[in-house]
C-alpha cells in the first residue's frame, strides 16, 4: 500500500501521530494544489514569486496545522489556509486577488517543472536566522540529513535539534511576514 | 531552498501541538480566578451580597455571564480559518437585540429624572475603569490561546476574546456593585463591556494576524 492511495485526512492524522513520512508525502501531495491556485491567480508576478507565495503557504500550513479538527475533512480547512495567506500575498505585493470561497474545486494542480523552483525569498529568511538554526533548516531540508545526524554533526542531542528546528520555523515565518509588510 | 526541500526540512518538525481551545482550557480558568481574588482583595464584596444574589439584582450577574457564554462558544470555534460560526453568531445577536429592547422599554418608561439621579454617582466612574482593568488577564489568557490559533479574521476574533474578558470581569465585578437600576447597568457596564470588546478587536487585527 502505498501513500498515495490514503486520504489527505488519514496522512495528516498520521502526521499529527509523528508520521513524518506521511506528512511529506501529504506536504507534497498538497503544494502541486496550492501552486496552482497562486499561479492561477498571480500569472502577473511570475514563476519565483509565486513560488515564494506557495512555500508561504507551506510554513503556514505547517505552523497552523493544530487548528484541523481531526474529525473534519481537510480541504475545507486547507483552502482556507491557503485562501488567507494567497490573499495577504498579494495584498503585500500591491495585487488585489479574488478568491471563490468555495473550495479546491475547480483548481488544476500544478506539478513542479523538472528544474526544482528555488525561491528566493526562503533562502534570504534562512540567512536571517542564527547560523545554528540555518544549519539545521538547510541540513535537514538541503542535504537531506535526519535530526539525528544534524545533531551528531552540530554536537547536539536530538530534542535540541527538534526544538531548534520547531522554533526556526516560527522565526522564518516571523521574518517572512516582516518582509511582506 | 527549493519546494521540495522545504517540505522535507518541514515534515521532520513534529513539535506537539496545541490547539487554542487546549490553551484556552490551560489558561482561561487561572487568569478568571485571578480576577476574582483582584476583586476579593481590592473591591471587596457588596455588603448584601447574599440578597442581592437572590432579588432581580442577579441579573448584573446574569446578563455579563451570558454574554460570556457565548463568547466562548464563538472563541472555541473562531480559531479555525473554516470555520463558519452562523448558531453562534446568530444567537449572540439575539441576545444584543434583546438587550437593546430592554434598553429602549427602560428608556421609554423611566422618568428623566430617575434616570439622572441613578446616573448621578461617582461610582460609575469607579464601574467604567474597574470592569476593564479586571478583564486584562482574561483578555491577556485568550490572546494568548488564540496566538496558536488561525481566525480567518484576526480583528473579529479579538473582539470575541474582548467580550469574554469583558463579560467574566463584569460578572465578577456585580459581586462588588453597590447600584442596580437598569439605566445604571447598561450605561456603566454596557460601555465598559463596549470599550473592552473594541479594545479586542484593534488589539486582535494587529496581534493575532498569521
Amino acid at each position: 500500500m502505498t501513500n498515495r492511495e490514503q486520504s489527505w485526512e488519514s496522512l495528516m492524522r498520521a502526521a499529527n501521530r509523528g508520521d513524518q513520512r506521511a506528512y511529506a508525502s501529504l506536504l507534497g501531495a498538497i503544494a502541486p494544489v496550492v501552486r496552482g491556485i497562486v499561479r492561477a491567480r498571480g500569472a502577473a508576478l511570475g514563476f519565483e514569486q509565486c513560488e515564494d507565495i506557495v512555500q508561504d503557504v507551506l510554513l503556514t500550513i505547517h505552523l497552523k496545522r493544530q487548528t484541523w479538527r481531526e474529525d473534519q475533512p481537510l480541504r475545507p480547512w486547507l483552502y482556507a489556509v491557503t485562501r488567507h495567506k494567497v490573499i495577504d500575498a498579494f495584498r503585500a505585493r500591491g495585487n488585489r486577488v479574488d478568491l471563490p470561497v468555495e473550495d479546491f474545486a475547480e483548481v488544476l494542480p500544478a506539478p513542479t517543472a523538472d528544474d526544482p523552483l528555488e525561491a528566493r525569498d526562503m533562502e534570504r529568511v534562512i540567512g536571517q536566522l542564527d547560523p545554528r538554526a540555518a544549519a539545521i533548516v538547510r541540513a535537514i531540508g538541503i542535504d537531506g540529513d535526519s535530526v539525528a545526524q544534524t545533531g551528531d554533526r552540530l554536537g547536539m542531542t536530538e530534542g535540541a535539534v527538534r526544538v531548534a528546528l520547531h522554533r526556526a520555523f516560527k522565526r522564518l515565518a516571523q521574518l517572512r511576514e516582516r518582509m511582506i509588510e | 531552498m527549493n519546494t521540495d526541500e522545504l517540505i522535507a526540512a518541514l515534515s521532520a518538525d513534529g513539535a506537539p501541538r496545541i490547539t487554542p481551545e487546549g490553551r484556552m482550557w490551560r489558561a482561561l480558568p487561572g487568569a478568571s480566578l485571578l480576577a476574582l481574588g483582584a476583586l476579593l482583595l481590592f473591591w471587596h464584596t457588596r455588603p448584601d451580597l447574599a440578597q442581592a444574589l437572590g432579588s432581580f439584582a442577579v441579573y448584573k450577574t446574569a446578563v455579563p455571564l451570558v454574554l460570556a457564554a457565548l463568547a466562548l462558544g464563538l472563541a472555541r470555534g473562531i480559531g479555525h480559518p473554516e470555520a463558519r460560526l452562523r448558531v453562534g453568531t446568530g444567537l449572540l445577536g439575539l441576545v444584543l437585540a434583546g438587550l437593546a429592547l430592554a434598553l429602549g422599554w427602560t428608556l421609554a418608561t423611566q422618568s428623566a429624572g430617575q434616570m439622572i439621579a441613578d446616573l448621578s454617582t461617582p461610582d460609575l466612574v469607579n464601574c467604567l475603569i474597574s470592569v476593564p482593568a479586571l478583564s486584562v488577564p482574561v483578555l491577556a489568557a485568550g490572546f494568548w490561546a488564540m496566538r496558536s490559533g488561525a481566525p480567518a479574521n484576526p480583528a473579529a476574533a479579538g473582539a470575541v476574546l474582548g467580550l469574554l474578558a469583558a463579560g467574566i470581569a463584569a460578572a465578577i465585578y456585580s459581586l462588588h456593585c453597590p447600584h442596580d437600576p437598569v439605566i445604571y447597568f447598561f450605561t456603566g457596564y454596557g460601555i465598559a463591556i463596549g470599550a473592552v470588546t473594541l479594545a479586542g478587536a484593534a488589539l486582535g487585527a494587529r496581534f493575532l494576524r498569521w
